[in-house]
């Protein structure tokens, strides 16, 4: 089949400017992205620069956006790009800043990341029979993590890296989880730390991106969601977002429903003057328009002692 | 038509609007909404699931109980219920765990045979969109508008398009802007977060993700915006005004709660459906809907 590779272009360094340049390719109709790529390079254009390795869709090297969405470029066949028109648009992965054509600066894009949360296992002493037994229950969610092969599309899919770059990401937090999930590591707390500091677990919008676009079903928004229940039990010490989550759940254990503006000021502390005062215009202006009854009444459900009762069996059972 | 009606904490708190266009249209539909009262707030990803779950075993209880599909107005609700379904459903040692734990005490018992919808997915798949569309009374011709889902109305797949007979989900509101006589306007971020998740962790972030979305929504002509989700609202909606100051440029794009929306193509008027609530006016929105009529 005769089709045409539109690949984005960038030369290294700051201020280079990227540019498209198309290719006329003669393809093989099961052809894939790869083999397109691999042609150019070795027939048209040997300046091209992309990343691949096992040619099989297993190693998560050569991911690209291919007709704007992300995949790997050895397993998308060229024939499911190519219904509508004869054309193929191969550009890097969104949320990573380019080195050269379609590679990647991967060290700022994940593996500092993954840094920040000291992705080893510190485990307690060996037992005497040099066994240390999880039971699968845990082993499950463990094993998911620990086949992730960092191919970054959860990064690449993640919402909330488009508008802020520092955010930890996904494929972090998978890690993270990895560890506080083992049994037998035992730096559980000062691990939570480094995850919760700012631009980690509590920026996570939990949009389930992350897990839509994980080519191994590990479900990275599933384990971030796990992380922070985990997190929850044992002290949240992000300092804001332990006033919010506990907030929320002192809201509906005491009434049943949510008292959102108990949890809008509380969220903020109540010594915040400067976040306060920043809600201020809010209020006033939602007060204007009827959003809440003047005076601010909160509503109990009629099951709120059933509810408090079944949270505190609840809290007991996991202390 | 019957419903145990859900209708969340928001709809009764920040957004009441929501509520009284919600039961505004049912009621027009003849949709029944047996009210659940003395439920809880679902913890709406808040809450660790050790103390959602067992109180979103009660919801359900309560709804299978009445012998009645359970029916949100709120995409988080949706969610957050209906994961915590499938998990009873998947896991008959679970829920019998949580049964005997939790619920035996108030003498409930879930037995995993209800399904939780949202009223976009109840207008689709249980009323018709063909009857609906038979309801209009005012077809809301010239009206550029666009869709907004609220994530837990596209993802995860397991919870919203479990089998192949529920792919369509994922376009019902453009679907019924069509049905509704209204124009689409069709942009990349319909099915993305709205940034309401982090309004307190991260307002920087959030409000980015909010002027992001409503201002390429109105950057394509969209007269006003479309949402099944009130915390999607309470940021589109709510934190417009802040997220259009901290990129510089005003964007006015008013937000519509699905029943609202809905409702004036049925014919009621912006009045009825306390659209005078909003925190972005609604009033150029009201000057095309009163030209209609």
């Amino acid at each position: 089949m005769e089709v045409t590779f539109k690949v984005y272009r960038k030369e290294p360094g700051e201020g280079t400017k990227p540019g498209r340049s198309d290719y006329k390719l003669e393809l093989g109709s099961d052809a894939t992205v790869l083999d397109g790529l691999l042609k150019i390079r070795d027939e048209i254009d040997g300046t091209l620069g992309f990343r691949a390795s096992c040619l099989r869709g297993y190693c998560g090297e050569c991911t690209i956006r291919a007709n704007g969405k992300s995949c790997f470029s050895c397993t998308t066949r060229v024939s499911s790009l190519t219904q509508k028109a004869p054309e193929v648009t191969v550009d890097p992965v969104r949320n990573m800043p380019v080195v050269k054509d379609l590679v990647s600066d991967w060290d700022t894009f994940l593996w500092n990341k993954i840094d920040r949360i000291q992705p080893w296992l510190e485990p307690s002493a060996t037992p005497a029979n040099g066994e240390s037994i999880m039971p699968d229950s845990v082993m499950a969610g463990v094993r998911k993590a620990m086949s992730c092969y960092y191919c970054g599309l959860c990064d690449e899919g993640c919402t909330v890296l488009p508008v802020d770059f520092g955010f930890i990401g996904p494929a972090a937090l998978t890690k993270a989880y990895r560890f506080v999930f083992d049994l037998r590591d035992t730096m559980t707390r000062k691990r939570f730390k480094f995850v919760e500091d700012a631009k980690g677990l509590w920026d996570c919008v939990h949009c389930f991106e992350a897990s839509e676009h994980c080519p191994r079903g590990i479900g990275p928004t599933e384990r971030i969601m796990d992380l922070r229940d985990k997190a929850f039990q044992l002290g949240i010490q992000n300092p804001r977002a332990a006033r919010h989550h506990y907030s929320f759940a002192d809201s509906i254990k005491k009434s049943g429903v949510l008292d959102e503006g108990k949890l809008a000021v509380e969220s903020e502390g109540l010594t915040n003057i400067r976040g306060l005062l920043r809600l201020l215009p809010i209020a006033a202006r939602a007060l204007r328009r009827g959003k809440a009854p003047i005076p601010y009444m909160h509503h109990k459900s009629p099951g709120a002692a059933q509810v408090r009762r079944i949270i505190e069996k609840a809290e007991e059972k996991h202390r | 038509m019957k419903y145990a009606f859900y209708p969340g904490c928001v709809s009764r708190g920040g957004c009441p609007e929501l509520y009284t266009a919600a039961t505004k249209v049912a009621g027009r539909l003849g949709i029944q909404l047996d009210e659940l009262k003395d439920v809880a707030c679902n913890g709406a990803g808040v809450l660790p699931k050790y103390i959602s779950d067992p109180i979103n075993a009660r919801t359900l209880a309560k709804a299978e109980r009445m012998g009645e599909t359970l029916m949100t107005i709120c995409s988080t609700c949706t969610g957050v219920l209906g994961a915590a379904n499938l998990r009873f459903k998947e896991e008959p040692e679970y829920r019998e765990e949580i049964n005997r734990d939790y619920l035996a005490e108030e003498g409930l018992e879930y037995k995993g045979t209800i399904e939780v919808k949202h009223l976009l997915w109840v207008l689709f798949e249980d009323y018709g969109i063909d009857k609906l569309k038979a309801e209009v009374r005012r077809p809301l011709k010239g009206l550029k508008v666009s869709p907004f889902y609220g994530c837990f109305m596209r993802r995860p797949p397991e919870v919203v398009t479990p089998t192949k007979e529920y792919a369509g989900r994922k376009n019902y509101l453009e679907d019924l802007i069509d049905a509704m006589g209204a124009e689409l306007t069709d942009f990349s971020g319909k099915g993305k977060c709205c940034g309401f998740p982090i309004l307190t962790a991260n307002l920087e972030n959030s409000q980015a993700m909010t002027a992001k979305h409503t201002g390429e929504a109105k950057q394509k002509g969209a007269d006003c915006m479309v949402t099944p989700c009130p915390l999607c609202h309470l940021s589109l909606d709510g934190q417009q005004a802040g997220a259009a100051k901290a990129q510089g440029a005003a964007i006015d794009l008013p937000i519509l709660h699905l029943p609202q929306f809905v409702g004036l193509a049925l014919g009621f008027s912006p009045g009825d459906l306390d659209l005078k609530r909003h925190m972005v006016s609604t009033k150029e929105v009201e000057n095309q809907v009163s030209m209609l009529t």
